[in-house]
């Protein structure tokens, strides 16, 4: 095993985003990438993946269910840097605009077995009262440059001058299911 | 009151001196004065007056009495007696030994009663004093009554004493009213100061009552005398202990030695300094009153705390009194309650039935042998329990264990034989040693064990690869690798000695003691012998005369015992032999000191071989592998309960369940069974094994129960009849059937057993007294680790044991700090030490001390990579082991590290660069290091996208504005302009997301091929060109110049190749001078260590080559004939020129688009430019100076990279405040008015300091040497100057300082350098010009393809020149092709003039400076130039280059340059032609003088000296800055690209030195191909 390479160990992810609480919005639909260190590299499966626009249930839940599945496996030799999940979800503003309508990042769960996430979206503010109409009006909001950096710390104090506002919006991620082994 | 009656009474009764016998019963019944009668001397005489009298007197007492306690009961309601009791007591017991004449009298009775009767006696006396006012002198009524009547006794002190006392109840009281009268200071000095008031009161009553005198009062008291008799009787109850020694007999038991421990070497501690006389004393009267002896130890002293202050406060036991009880510690009453007899399987109704739960856990099943098991793999399971077994041992690490045991005994026998702390005795020593023998063959033994169990553990291996050989399959995917361990060979060889070397000294001394002993018992044995010996003489001698006189005696002469044999003494033990042996049993148990330690791992990475590829008998095998399957039932309480799903069995002879039972259970149970079943086929199921499990302890829930693995095994017999050995039936790996196996099935289930958690997180379990405590208790107690649990067996357990084994004495203030650690460590309890550390627990995270943490290669790896050290900071997954990091990976670096002080002439080949290259890292450093922080700052542009404010007026980003025009536009215009794309930040960014986009449009004036073959070479038919004959494009636009060349002939055929990091894509090929391509190349980039951040990209020295080339092509065919039916063609690429663009540039400037001038070699053999096309161009005087050919580009990045913002940083300067301001708002407005005009005022220089920029510009002197190359042409010159200038190396500042920050460095330093950038360059043309009295000028501007740079400006007569101070070309004003594209600001040594006038292209403006509507100064009228003195030096000193240093970097870099070449050239060979390269050699020189117009002279005289050869080659030149520029120029050219397979090369260098080291090298690669 030792001339085959460095020895690693595999995580694999599956489970799938399950559903959204965005009460205000319809037809959403939601992109997850990973965000993961150096010592980590994607072996299988997809670390991007665009879901279907879904619609509002006719509930009083009113969740927007998508059960988009997500597999893919990792192998690292280093815990540091361990994968985060980042979600972003898109749909239509009045005049039809593709908007983003919130981000969220979470970690990969560390421990084997089913789990449930619940992640906060948010999105970023326009930076004056004017630009948020403009922004409004020209079906332009503010996003990020790359969903990504929802994911990392560096750079994020240069947002101090625009607000997030948290959402009421819940975002159902379940089960992540992970294996870890290392082989030897 | 009345609960002190008993009391007094029973205090009275056995008061001994009474002096009247008859008052005794009375006294017990009356008991007290005051309230009985008065006593009756005779009873036969009472009379009925005496009565009558008697009851009146009775009743007026009673009367007195009840006032009396009523006052009393005032005066007292405190305990005063007990108050008053204690003192009484103590002072009797201190006057006992003094005073033995009172003692008599006063008794230890004498108490708190007497006192108290007193008081209450004195007391009632008062109250009827008080109450019937008698003038003192008169007796009353009663009294003269009394006193008539009574019947007096004789006495006289009776008649006396009555009127006082008339309520006497007894002679006691009488008496010891006496006593107290008498004495009453006395009493009074015993007594304490109130009772001593009472007393001086009580006498003081008497006399007011009584009237008496003094003199009455002595007189009547009794004599203070006692009897001799009575003395004797209290010596005899006195005791007086002696002050003599006690003698140590009396004080130990009879027959007993006194035994004394210290001697015995126990530690006994320092006894408390007690006075001899003292302890003598408490012997004595220890020894008396006592005579169990209990207070003497073994040594015959008494037994003494070595300090007798407690170490804790401790409460004295609380006295059990009524009044203290308190009320928590009192004891209940409590009902008895029957005990309820609960059967252990039935739930009393109380507890809630049904509720428990038992889950049980069955993962998996792992047969350990199994019929179905080939040889193979018996022999994998056997390989896989050695290695577990070898992973146990491992991990139990015995032998090191022992080692450090051995070693520790030995520093403790060591210090033992130190003389200066020796307080181990000799015999712990002994103890130490006969231990150290012990633990060494305990460690030989375990250590040979390990040995043993890695060689079967090889020969397990061997022999399965022996027979995976011998079958031709693989049937497991195991895979044993062993993995060697190097160690240091000398450490481990002397550590090897000197182990050896401790063994042998032991043994020798082990030797030597039983010699010793030997000896010992030899030399008694001598002695014996000679005594007898001896005696046997003297018997001889006897026997002799005894012989003589009676002969019968003889019988008794044979001696008893057999005749001593003579001792024979013992042999001393021989070193070499011990040392033979020990090295022996050393090199069979150890291993061989250097030897890597083997490590073995044992992998399922093998492969199995798949079933086509196996032996039929195999096949069945695993086919019949495929049918078995296997399930668990769960038998709880002998009843099935449930079963798993039946699964197939593995190839591996694994089965994965994974299900988890829940038993829902009321009972405690009982047994809980696992039964393993088989099922083969559709056949019946047969039962393989039962495997019972234990009942988890009340502690394990699920969750926390780890997964355990219990072994069952089955005795059923199964003979197979494919390669299955089957199950107790014998086979054999050996061929003839030896050595014969019987295996039974086995295996080991792994499951888990917990008990559940409720919801609310109860544990599901039944209640404790299910359970049968007994037995559990019991069991715990039995077993250590099942009561603390094996997470209390740490290390400190090892080192109790260790202490316990080597018998530390634990009451050794030495061994205290270690025993207090045991102790702690054993029971748990924490102890404060006696130091602070700041971060307490920081000793507690450390879980490898800091010296193996930094020896980690893999936390430096991660290290170094956190701090960002350029090599590691993109290494990707840096591996998990330390031994998977290669030692390799730090060399660069550590390399880097060494050499940073140490000059490496290897690269930069000459010192002097070499020199400047180093303090140019450093200085890189030190700025790297400065911009670090600044490096992570992000912007929020950085992260969000978001649309700018709207602006109608502002031309790009006017949203509402232009946007809205936007929509009218038409969707496909007819000329289409470039749109702005996104920019994209390089932060998440990958290899391959960028691509350098190349478009090549079109090219002027390439250069064409000349018909000189037909001229010189002889013609041949091979030689002839194919196109000449083929190619029938016409080229009409280029008319031909020569006569000879053929009409319609393609001239060239050129194609660009574009090369960039070693990445090469080309273009079809075009015909004819002008071609036109209009093509997109796509190359990749790679940004250096996969890092794409700015910093890095910045520095990217890559350059981008654009080379054009001719394809040419020639015909091969050998014979005419075969023209017809084939084409043979071989084609030949000729490199007519290049364009070199580094990526900085690029990247910058986001997009290059221009016409560029193609660099062509001075000489292209075989090629020539057609000059008329020039004619068409411009300016007449400058025509000829700007012929070239161009090319038009457009070279871009994809995705668009954001450039890094230039450091957000306030310098500090030196300039005067008032300057700055109005550079800041000459700037300001500058900008306002021409916004994209670069307005330059103040730069940095290269301390980081701001500088206005006209101090840089001053007169500087030039070498002499360029001055006087040509004196009498300014011109030329100046063109000289030019050319040295561009001679200097060009560096951008973004790559030798990360981060945006142009620093300018004067011109002195930027000679010591010898690397700059445009700024640089431009500030010492300019001041070379001015010192040659030019009119000079620093223009700032745009030029292709640097983007914002820095040209000079010069007025000539009656023009402007602008000088490209980097290539050393000038252009006139209105050259077309002149790469300045606008003009920003002219800066001259003492003023700045701002460009504002229309127009920014030099072709459109005026260069006037004097006109300030065109041009905007910084200094005026109104802000007049204040004369800042320049920041240049005065003059600038050059040295002469050596000579024979260049030629030696000559004769270096052509060496360098054919290996390179030859290394290109992997798979051909690449020949030299020695003739060809000293012509080159020679001709080089040459070019450098005529700066490269020698061509046809040099053409002429290459063909005539290489006749037979076909050239094809060219000079380069350019500036010499280091190594790898001139290899990837020569890389570029392709020369060696040529796989003919008779190719000769040849390659000259030259360099020319100039004064200050600046070279220009010469560079001429040539290919030949012999005619034939």
């Amino acid at each position: 095993m030792a001339a085959a390479g460095p020895s690693v160990f595999l995580l694999m992810v599956n489970g799938q985003v399950e559903s959204a609480q965005f009460p205000e919005y319809d037809d959403l639909y939601c992109k997850y990438c990973f965000v993961y260190g150096q010592d980590w590299a994607p072996t299988a499966g997809l670390e991007e993946g665009i879901s279907q626009i879904t619609s509002k249930s006719q509930d009083v839940r009113q969740a927007l269910v998508w059960n988009f599945p997500i597999d893919v496996t990792f192998k690292s030799t280093n815990p540091y840097g361990w994968p985060q999940i980042v979600l972003s979800v898109y749909g239509p503003d009045v005049f039809g605009n593709d908007v983003v309508r919130g981000y969220g990042a979470v970690h990969v769960p560390f421990s084997p077995g089913r789990h449930k996430r619940t992640i906060p979206m948010f999105v970023p503010e326009s930076a004056s009262t004017l630009q948020k109409f403009t922004s409004w009006f020209m079906g332009r909001r503010p996003e990020y440059t790359d969903p990504k950096v929802v994911a990392q710390g560096e750079g994020r104090e240069g947002e101090n001058t625009e607000t997030e506002i948290p959402r009421v919006a819940r975002l159902w991620l379940c089960p992540a299911q992970l294996t870890l082994f290392c082989p030897q | 009151m009345v609960s002190e009656k008993p009391h007094l009474g029973s205090q009275r009764e056995p008061m001994e001196d009474d002096p009247d016998p008859d008052t005794r019963p009375l006294s017990m019944t009356t008991r007290r004065g005051p309230r009985s009668l008065p006593p009756i001397p005779s009873a036969s005489r009472t009379g009925f007056a005496e009565f009558s009298m008697r009851e009146r007197m009775r009743e007026k007492l009673q009367a007195a009495r009840s006032k009396a306690e009523s006052a009393l009961l005032q005066e007292t309601p405190t305990p005063r007696p007990r108050r008053l009791q204690s003192p009484s007591k103590k002072e009797l017991e201190t006057e006992f030994g003094t005073e033995p004449g009172r003692e008599v009298q006063r008794t230890q009775q004498e108490d708190d009663s007497q006192s108290y009767s007193r008081v209450k006696f004195r007391d009632s006396v008062r109250k009827i004093r008080s109450k019937p006012p008698v003038p003192p002198g008169f007796p009353s009524a009663e009294e003269a009554y009394n006193f008539f009547t009574f019947n007096f006794d004789p006495e006289p002190e009776e008649s006396a004493e009555k009127p006082k006392a008339r309520n006497r109840d007894g002679t006691n009281q009488e008496e010891e009213e006496g006593e107290e009268e008498e004495p009453p200071v006395q009493e009074g000095v015993n007594k304490m100061d109130e009772e001593e008031l009472l007393n001086d009161k009580d006498a003081e009553d008497f006399l007011l009552g009584l009237d008496h005198a003094a003199g009455d009062l002595v007189a009547v008291g009794p004599a203070d005398y006692k009897g001799v008799h009575a003395r004797l009787q209290e010596k005899e109850i006195l005791f007086v202990p002696s002050r003599l020694t006690v003698p140590a007999y009396k004080k130990l038991p009879e027959n007993v030695q006194p035994r004394y421990l210290e001697d015995e070497g126990l530690y006994i501690g320092a006894r408390p300094e007690v006075p001899r006389l003292t302890q003598n004393t408490v012997e004595n009267r220890l020894l008396v009153q006592d005579p169990g002896r209990k207070w003497f130890g073994d040594d015959g002293r008494i037994l003494a705390l070595p300090n007798p202050t407690k170490p804790f406060p401790s409460r004295p036991p609380v006295l059990a009194q009524e009044r203290d009880m308190k009320v928590e510690l009192e004891t209940l009453y409590k009902k008895a309650v029957r005990y309820v007899h609960r059967s252990k399987h039935m739930i009393g109704s109380g507890d809630s039935p049904g509720n428990f739960q038992l889950d049980i856990d069955i993962s998996g099943l792992i047969f350990t042998h199994h019929p179905c098991f080939s040889r193979e793999h018996v022999l994998a399971a056997k390989l896989a329990q050695l290695y577990d077994q070898y992973l146990a041992r491992r991990q139990r690490s015995k032998a090191t264990f022992l080692t450090d045991k051995l070693q520790a005994l030995r520093n403790a026998v060591q210090t033992g034989l130190d003389p200066a702390k020796t307080h181990i005795t000799q015999k712990a020593i002994k103890e130490y040693k006969s231990e150290i023998r012990q633990t060494r063959k305990l460690r030989d033994a375990e250590q040979e064990k390990d040995r043993i169990l890695l060689k079967t553990i090889i020969k397990v291996w061997k022999e399965m690869k022996s027979l995976r050989e011998f079958q031709r399959f693989t049937n497991t995917p195991l895979k044993l690798v062993l993995r060697k361990e190097k160690v240091d060979q000398k450490a481990d060889e002397e550590a090897y000695e000197a182990e050896i070397q401790a063994e042998i000294s032991e043994l020798l001394e082990e030797h030597l003691e039983e010699y010793e002993q030997k000896m010992e018992e030899y030399r008694t044995a001598y002695q014996q012998w000679k005594a007898w010996k001896k005696a046997q003489r003297a018997k001889k001698k006897k026997k002799k005369q005894a012989v003589e006189e009676h002969l019968d005696e003889e019988a008794e002469e044979p001696y008893l015992g057999e005749d001593p044999v003579k001792p024979v003494p013992p042999e001393p033990t021989d070193r070499t032999a011990v040392e033979q042996q020990v090295r022996e049993r050393a090199a069979q148990g150890r291993k061989k000191p250097g030897e890597p330690t083997l490590v073995p791992e044992l992998s399922l990475a093998g492969s199995v071989t798949p079933n086509d590829q196996c032996p039929r008998a195999e096949v069945l095998r695993r086919e019949d592998v495929k049918r078995r399957s296997v399930y668990v039932k769960v038998i709880f309480n002998e009843k099935e309960v449930s079963r798993t799903n039946s699964r197939p069995l593995g190839a591996d002879f694994r089965v994965h369940f994974g299900q988890i039972f829940n038993l829902q259970i009321v009972n405690w149970p009982e047994s809980l069974t696992l039964q393993v079943y088989e099922t083969v086929g559709h056949s019946g199921t047969t039962l393989l094994a039962e495997v019972f499990l234990p009942v988890p302890e009340t502690t394990t829930l699920t969750g926390r129960a780890p997964i355990e693995e219990v072994e069952f095994s089955s005795n059923q017999h199964v003979t197979l009849d494919h390669e299955g050995v089957g199950s107790g039936v014998p086979f054999s790996f050996e061929a003839d059937g030896s050595n014969q196996l019987v295996l039974m099935t086995s295996g080991k289930v792994s499951n888990s057993v917990a008990w559940a958690v409720g919801e609310n997180g109860i544990p599901l379990i039944p209640p404790l007294s299910q359970q049968n405590l007994g037995f559990r208790s019991a069991l715990k107690r039995a077993d250590a680790i099942s009561s603390i649990g094996t997470s209390g067996l740490t290390d400190m357990k090892k080192l109790a044991k260790w202490a316990a084994e080597s018998k530390l004495d634990p009451n050794d203030p030495n061994n205290a700090p270690l025993m207090q650690l045991i102790s702690v460590a054993t029971s748990g309890e924490s102890y404060v030490p006696d130091f602070f550390r700041l971060e307490q627990l920081q000793q507690e995270f450390n879980f490898v001390s800091d010296e193996e943490l930094n020896r980690s290669k893999r936390f430096r790896l991660l290290h170094l990579r956190s701090q960002e050290v350029p090599e590691f900071r993109n290494y990707k997954q840096i591996p998990a082991y330390d031994r998977e990091i290669m030692e390799k990976v730090f060399q660069d670096y550590e390399k880097r590290l060494r050499d940073r002080n140490v000059i490496e002439t290897k690269d930069h080949i000459d010192t002097h660069r070499a020199i400047v290259a180093k303090y140019l890292q450093q200085v890189r450093e030190s700025v790297v290091n400065r911009f670090l922080i600044a490096k992570h700052h992000f912007l929020l542009t950085d992260l969000i996208v978001e649309e700018e404010v709207p602006n109608i007026s502002s031309e790009g980003s006017g949203i509402l504005g232009l946007s809205l025009f936007k929509l009218a536009e038409q969707k496909r215009p007819l000329r289409p302009r470039r749109k702005g794309r996104k920019k994209v930040t390089a932060q998440n960014l990958s290899d391959g997301d960028i691509k350098l986009l190349v478009n090549i449009i079109r090219a002027y004036d390439i250069p064409v091929r000349k018909p000189a073959a037909s001229k010189f070479q002889q013609p041949s038919r091979s030689s002839r060109t194919f196109s000449e004959k083929h190619a029938a494009s016409p080229a009409t636009h280029s008319p031909s110049p020569s006569a000879d060349y053929p009409v319609g002939q393609v001239l060239v055929r050129p194609f660009v190749e574009v090369s960039f990091q070693r990445t090469i894509c080309h273009t079809t090929t075009a015909e004819g001078p002008n071609p036109s391509w209009n093509e997109e190349l796509e190359l990749p980039f790679r940004a250096p260590h996969g890092d794409y951040s700015t910093t890095s990209l910045q520095s990217v020295k890559d350059d981008v080559f654009i080379n054009i080339f001719d394809e040419v092509l020639y015909d091969v065919l050998e014979d005419d004939r075969e023209r017809g039916s084939g084409i043979h063609t071989r084609i030949e690429r000729h490199w007519l020129g290049c364009v070199k663009i580094p990526f900085s540039t690029i990247y910058f400037q986001a997009r290059i688009d221009g016409t560029f001038k193609i660099d062509i070699p001075p000489v292209l053999l075989g090629y020539s430019k057609e000059r008329n096309v020039i004619t068409e161009r411009g300016f007449d005087s400058v025509r000829s100076l700007s012929e070239g050919s161009y090319i038009t580009l457009f070279i871009t990045i994809e995705p668009q990279l954001v450039p890094g913002e230039s450091v957000r940083e306030k310098f500090d300067s030196q300039e005067d405040e008032k300057l700055l301001q109005a550079t800041e708002k000459f700037q300001a407005e500058c900008a306002l008015k021409f916004p994209n005009r670069q307005c330059l005022t103040t730069v940095i220089d290269i301390t980081g300091k701001t500088v206005f920029v006209t101090r840089y510009l001053k007169p500087l002197n030039p070498a002499q040497e360029l001055l006087n190359a040509c004196p009498n042409n300014p011109q030329a010159t100046a063109e000289l100057l030019a050319r040295y200038v561009s001679l200097i190396p060009f560096l951008p500042d973004t790559v030798s300082f990360a981060g945006i920050c142009d620093l300018w460095s004067t011109s002195d330093q930027f000679l010591d350098l010898l690397a700059g950038d445009e700024e640089e360059h431009a500030v010492l043309l300019c001041n070379y010009f001015l010192s040659l009295g030019k009119k000079a000028w620093l223009v700032m501007g745009n030029a292709i393809p640097e983007g914002q740079t820095a040209y000079v400006l010069t007025r000539e007569q009656s023009h402007y020149l602008i000088w490209n101070p980097c290539s050393g070309h000038f252009y006139g004003q209105f050259d077309t092709f002149c790469p300045l594209k606008s003009v920003g600001c002219l800066i001259g040594p003492d003023n700045i003039w701002f460009n504002i006038q229309r127009y920014d292209s030099p072709l459109r403006i005026n260069f006037d400076v004097t006109k300030p509507k065109l041009w905007k100064s910084f200094f005026s009228r109104s802000l007049p130039y204040p004369g800042l003195s320049s920041v240049q030096p005065e003059e600038l000193i050059y040295q002469r280059t050596d000579k024979a240093a260049a030629a030696e970097l000559q004769d270096r870099i052509e060496k360098i340059l054919k290996e390179k070449i030859m290394d290109w050239r992997p798979r051909h060979l690449t020949r030299w032609n020695r003739y060809c390269t000293s012509t080159l050699r020679h001709f080089l020189p040459l070019l450098e003088n005529s700066q490269g117009n020698v061509e046809d002279d040099h053409r002429a005289e290459l063909l005539k000296q290489l006749g037979d050869y076909r050239f094809s080659g060219f000079p380069l030149h350019m500036p010499y800055s280091e190594l790898k520029p001139l290899i990837e120029a020569v890389y570029s050219t392709g020369v060696h690209n040529i796989d003919v397979p008779n190719v000769e090369f040849a390659l000259a260098v030259y360099i020319h030195p100039y004064p200050k080291n600046v070279l220009s090298v010469w560079i001429y690669v040539a290919s030949l191909i012999r005619n034939r």
